[in-house]
């Protein structure tokens, strides 16, 4: 996967990996938005360029197996990366392929990746990820997933 | 969810989502609801978008025994592969026949009887290529690097049964190393 640079449009390859406790130092709300020490208890990701350890974007996931599903609790980009100033493209797009991937190899056809955003952005994923709608539940299945890894994971 | 503060800091869509469930019986809910609508939606899929979802899964599997440390035995390469032959095909007999070998030699291979030959490691490369190349980029060397991968896991893992016998025929005597 890769991210691209809004600048120059240069590529970039990402690594999406666990956290590790040393990393909560730097996850800061000021940079993350989220208070993200909240969710030690669960799985936290996070996308660094293959070539520099700074976080560019984080996520953390409730996996509910009993429904094939993968709950999105918490997603956010560094300050850097958002709105029109933001300096890499991508970064959610990747995020949320990363964890279609862990559903597809857990779940295969019945994999599910839900999250519930405020309404005022939900209709931004909607559009952007093709994600469906129930009641205030967005979540991406198939074929959605196979277009999100078509189009995001080159498979590196 | 934020505080209103920062709830306008963070109205760009592309800043992230806090979806966080308030409480377990609003989670069992949505779960609930989300199901339901789900189900009616898993009975539309079609054949090939079940066989893709499949043939993915299996891509990503592979991949991750390949990050799995050595040491770990069992019969991945051929477990790996049945399952891709099973996912594709109604019959096993037809994979042989688009690989061209007969049916008896796949048979050996999927049960361990004899080790895949080099033209079947190439033939199965290129027909993966084809399954793939509308599905996902798949590395070429993966179905290689299985196998081999599984080699040296068993290797590494039956040490006590052949370096007992091989230690023997063993000696450093004539080498130019002190």
């Amino acid at each position: 996967m890769y991210i691209v640079d809004v600048k120059t449009q240069e590529h970039f390859d990402v690594d999406i990996t666990s956290i590790e406790s040393q990393d909560f130092k730097k996850i800061t709300k000021k940079e993350y938005f989220f208070n993200w020490k909240l969710e030690k208890n669960y799985e936290i990701n996070k996308l660094i360029r293959t070539d520099d350890s700074k976080i560019l974007g984080l996520v953390s996931i409730e996996r509910i197996p009993e429904e094939w599903r993968i709950h999105i609790r918490l997603l956010s980009v560094s300050v850097d990366n958002k709105g029109k100033q933001k300096s890499y493209e991508r970064i959610v797009g990747n995020l949320l392929t990363f964890i279609s991937k862990l559903a597809i190899k857990e779940f295969a056809e019945l994999a599910c990746v839900s999250l519930k955003p405020k309404s005022t952005i939900a209709q931004h994923y909607i559009k952007t990820y093709g994600m469906n709608v129930t009641g205030a539940t967005l979540s991406l299945e198939l074929p959605e997933i196979l277009n999100l890894v078509k189009k995001y994971d080159n498979g590196k | 969810m934020e505080n209103n503060k920062s709830s306008n800091t963070l109205s760009s869509p592309e800043f992230g989502v806090d979806s966080r469930y308030k409480s377990l019986d609003k989670k069992l809910s949505d779960g609930k609801q989300l199901m339901e609508a789900r189900l009616k939606r898993l009975n539309k899929l079609s054949r090939s978008q079940v066989i893709n979802a499949k043939l993915l899964q299996l891509k990503l599997r592979m991949e991750d025994y390949l990050k799995q440390p050595n040491y770990q035995e069992g019969n991945f390469f051929t477990n790996f592969l049945t399952n891709y032959i099973d996912t594709i095909y109604d019959k096993r007999s037809m994979f042989a026949k688009d690989i061209n070998i007969t049916p008896v030699s796949l048979s050996q291979i999927l049960n361990n009887h004899r080790e895949p030959k080099e033209e079947f490691m190439f033939r199965l490369m290129l027909h993966s290529e084809l399954t793939y190349k509308h599905i996902c980029k798949f590395q070429k060397k993966t179905w290689y690097q299985v196998y081999y991968h599984e080699k040296i896991c068993d290797t590494m893992a039956n040490q006590n049964e052949w370096r007992p016998t091989e230690k023997k025929h063993v000696k450093i005597k004539h080498a130019v190393l002190k």
